[in-house]
């Protein structure tokens, strides 16, 4: 299949889905990024491919999750009534290792060979360093991971300390929902973004801050505790990512991420990381689990999506079944 | 250590870089029949069922309708020039000038495709222009050794009546 | 504009921080942002303590030779802590992410905002190269087309139809130097005339050098306020009575049919046209004092007079031959000079809106339209696929 078959046959089953048809839409908000597409501008031939035809569409370069939230803006201040997001990489197409190190400044960094894995494994170097419960449970929150079927795509490269099963699988990925000002089965009940420095150097490798804010900011306007939270999906590109997120997201004390994943079944449970990974679908990824989870039993959600550059910014939706 | 005030002027830093991104296009099943049937000397397009167009070059779906295409139609090896251009000026990587590049609606089809128009004149490029205004005529010729890409076929502007 | 059927607007500009335009800044793409966005947080007379959110435009990465710019000049703009996003809809990049801005106000997820257009193309040694892959690798790239070849057939089509020459575009063009000669920004300030036009170099028939925009480089910002965030103040804000924007199919080939709009009625624009005239009670563009119009060739200026209702397609020419959008008219047409003196892609749609405000504002100087009050803005981006129309008022 061709980049517009993937994405047209994705966002057409979720119309279809939603029982809408391309007539009803007014809006398309887009996630994707011109290196992974492989093409310059490559809105202009994937956008139509996405439903765009006659609406008022518009790309973001950032993560799914990001969009999601300017469809959810553009429904609450009226201007939508019916709105299609979407989000892809195909990391078949491309060098995934050759684009990430393009992510990175060309004079202080990218000599370097830097990649978005290893900042995931400086992080992970430093959480081993700081938290005894890391080393301990990541044999057995690797196997939660490991688990479920291993999807078409090739392993990520391995950056020390990671072991492979702890990296993610570069697949092609392609995500689509419907929203809209009509009552549904799942609502959005808030919203929340951050965002982080640019340089390695400047950030807070363990403490995921613009996450940490996102996630509050998303509950708060909820109106909901994470203990109110039962199904969780946060977005992190390797299992030490998911587990810090887990910390930021405040389900459980600093330090306490890796064990979580270990011994609880409520978290990305259709394998995250190691389901299949591109950039930047992967927001409204969590965003699409969340709201099947929901609609199957859950009661209220949380869903990350994290931005390149090692998720220098982040987003975070409250969701809740109607 | 060295200690300066910041006032000392140092030369500007410039660093040479060279993007070299590798890319393999997946032509998906339409592209993919399309350039097959093209290299048996026919072109082909592919049907929308809701709005009936039929679309060249060929492609899975109608991105107007939304739906997806399902019957393909061979469309004719003649048709007319709606625009055009020659490329006058030579830029790095795309083809030497003066070359004429059009869109051609191919008798039977419902939009046109671009390709390269050779059979014009091009030694006055305002003459050539004049005479392409005109929207002549043109027919399909087909590369002796098709490679699976556009360039295996161009158009000819023909003598023949619109 | 106070008509009472009308929704009142929810957003304004109050803000303007502008680069001057060049082939080539030295500095740093974190230095001239922060240049542009202190200048219009200054303007708005706002801190960046009472921003909220940080919208990014930047155009396609290969002419910058980064993978996502965005993320390193973004801290810049003021986005660690806040909500930032980027925005990449190649040429209505800027005015993109603006409209994403307002967006996010407009949902009341925040009072106050900053959009950015940046761009650093002069990083590329081979802009056309980068701009051919634009097109579709499977059936198009291989013929060479080009954003330039791509316009030219969109020129010959106007002469099919319409009869315009070179020698009307060649007299906008003409019209629009003289407008920059006003800019201190602007790239190209001197005030070519319709013979230099027609006497610079033939790029692809039947456009030359001089209808076509410069390659150039700078950062555009622009505040944006929710009204409930401005109260009441002495500070002009340019109201934003109307926005919309539409995307047309990718396929060029596919707007040729008869029955059909034609590829050069631009449809995308005509439709964005009624909806932002719409809701800002505008019958006609002609109503405007000032029309800042998104088009890096002259011919694509002409296109854009129907859909915006200065004329009917068949009257252009006759329209540019009388001397329309000089100054001594109205509307005055680009008096910022127009992306024919300056085209810094990720940032000239919002440039066009910039320009209006602070042509409503009474804030633009040398090229101040006098008692300007009404202007119109367009965005175009992808070979003519998107585009979008903005109507603000000071009032």
């Amino acid at each position: 299949m061709s980049l517009s078959d993937v994405i047209f046959s994705t966002v057409r089953r979720a119309l279809d889905d939603a029982g809408v048809a391309i007539s009803d839409v007014d809006s398309v908000v887009l996630g994707a990024h011109d290196l992974t597409d492989g093409r310059s501008l490559s809105s202009m031939v994937t956008a139509p491919a996405a439903g765009a035809f006659g609406k008022d569409e518009v790309r973001l370069g950032d993560d799914g999750a990001s969009a999601f939230v300017v469809a959810a803006a553009r429904v609450r201040a009226g201007g939508s009534r019916c709105g299609i997001v979407a989000a892809w990489g195909r990391a078949s197409e491309g060098d995934p290792d050759a684009i990430a190190n393009a992510l990175f400044d060309p004079f202080f960094t990218r000599p370097l060979g830097m990649t978005e894995i290893s900042v995931s494994a400086l992080r992970a170097g430093a959480a081993l360093a700081r938290y005894p419960g890391y080393g301990s449970w990541r044999e057995r929150a690797g196997a939660r991971r490991a688990a479920g079927q291993e999807p078409a795509g090739e392993r990520a490269t391995a950056a020390l300390p990671l072991r492979p099963h702890e990296l993610p699988i570069w697949s092609d990925v392609a995500a689509a929902v419907v929203l809209g000002a009509e009552p549904g089965p799942v609502e959005v009940r808030g919203v929340g973004m951050s965002t982080e420095p640019y340089d390695i150097g400047d950030r807070d490798l363990l403490g995921l801050p613009a996450l940490r804010a996102a996630s509050r900011q998303a509950l708060r306007a909820a109106g909901l505790a994470i203990g109110d939270v039962d199904v969780l999906e946060l977005d992190g590109l390797t299992l030490f990512d998911e587990a810090l997120a887990l910390e930021a997201a405040d389900v459980v004390p600093a330090g306490g991420g890796m064990e979580a994943i270990a011994q609880r079944a409520d978290i990305n449970i259709d394998g995250g990381f190691a389901a299949g990974y591109c950039a930047p679908a992967m927001g409204l990824v969590r965003i699409c689990e969340a709201t099947k989870r929901l609609q199957a039993s859950g009661t209220a959600a949380l869903a990350t999506g994290s931005s390149v550059v090692a998720a220098q910014s982040q987003a975070a939706i409250a969701l809740a079944r109607a | 250590m060295t200690t300066g005030d910041s006032s000392e002027p140092v030369p500007p830093l410039k660093l040479a870089g060279h993007w070299d991104f590798r890319y393999e296009y997946f032509a998906g099943d339409a592209a993919s029949r399309f350039f097959a049937e093209l290299g048996q000397g026919r072109i082909m397009g592919t049907v929308c069922p809701q709005c009936q167009r039929t679309l060249v070059p060929a492609r899975g779906f109608c991105d107007v309708c939304y739906v997806e295409t399902t019957q393909w139609r061979e469309v004719g090896l003649t048709g007319r020039i709606e625009t055009f251009t020659i490329l006058a000026t030579k830029f790095h990587g795309l083809p030497d000038p003066p070359v004429v590049i059009g869109y051609v609606t191919l008798d039977g089809a419902s939009t046109a495709i671009l390709n390269y128009v050779q059979g014009v004149p091009l030694d006055d490029l305002d003459a050539a222009g004049k005479q392409l205004l005109g929207q002549p005529r043109v027919r399909v010729r087909f590369h002796p050794q098709p490679e699976g890409r556009i360039t295996d076929f161009h158009f000819e502007v023909t003598d023949d009546p619109a | 504009m106070t008509r009472p059927d009308l929704d009142p607007p929810e957003v304004a500009v109050i803000g303007v921080g502008q680069t001057p335009y060049r082939r080539r800044h030295d500095a740093t793409t974190q230095d001239l942002v922060r240049a542009a966005v202190h200048e219009a947080l200054t303007d708005a007379g706002v801190a960046m303590s009472d921003v909220d959110i940080v919208i990014a435009g930047f155009a396609p990465d290969g002419l910058a030779g980064e993978n996502c710019p965005d993320k390193r000049f973004l801290p810049a703009a003021g986005a660690i802590g806040r909500w930032s996003m980027r925005v990449n809809t190649g040429g209505t990049t800027g005015i993109a992410a603006a409209f994403t801005a307002m967006d996010l106000l407009e949902a009341g997820y925040g009072d106050i905002a900053i959009a950015i257009g940046v761009e650093r193309m002069a990083q590329a040694l081979d802009v056309p190269a980068v701009f051919n892959t634009i097109f579709d690798p499977i059936y198009e790239r291989d013929i060479g087309i080009s954003t330039i070849s791509m316009c030219a057939m969109r020129a010959s089509r106007m002469m099919m139809r319409w009869g315009y020459t070179p020698e009307h575009w060649a007299q906008v063009g003409a019209r629009n130097f003289a407008h920059a000669s006003r800019n201190p920004l602007a790239q190209i300030t001197r005030p070519y005339s319709a013979e230099a036009v027609l006497g610079s170099r033939m790029l692809s028939w039947p456009i030359r050098q001089l209808d076509a925009c410069p390659i150039s480089e700078g950062v555009c910002a622009v505040v944006l306020a929710r009204s409930a965030a401005i109260g009441s103040t002495a500070r002009p804000v340019a109201w934003v009575r109307g926005r919309a924007s539409m995307t047309d199919t990718y396929n060029l080939g596919d707007r040729f049919a008869p029955g059909r709009p034609d590829l050069v009625d631009l449809l995308s624009l005509r439709d964005s046209v009624n909806r932002a005239y719409a809701q800002a009670g505008l019958e006609s563009g002609l109503q405007a004092d000032v029309a800042e119009i998104h088009a890096p060739f002259t011919s694509a200026e002409t296109m854009a007079y129907a859909p915006l209702r200065f004329c009917d397609a068949a009257d252009g020419p006759e329209l540019v031959a009388a001397g329309f959008g000089a100054w001594d008219g109205r509307p005055v047409i680009n008096p910022s000079g127009g992306p024919q003196a300056a085209n810094a892609v990720g940032a000239t749609a919002l440039v066009r809106l910039a320009e209006c405000a602070l042509q409503v504002r009474g804030r633009a100087g040398e090229r101040q339209v006098e008692g300007a009050s009404l202007a119109v803005a367009t965005g175009q981006g992808g070979a003519n696929q998107f585009s979008t129309c903005t109507v603000l008022s000071s009032r």
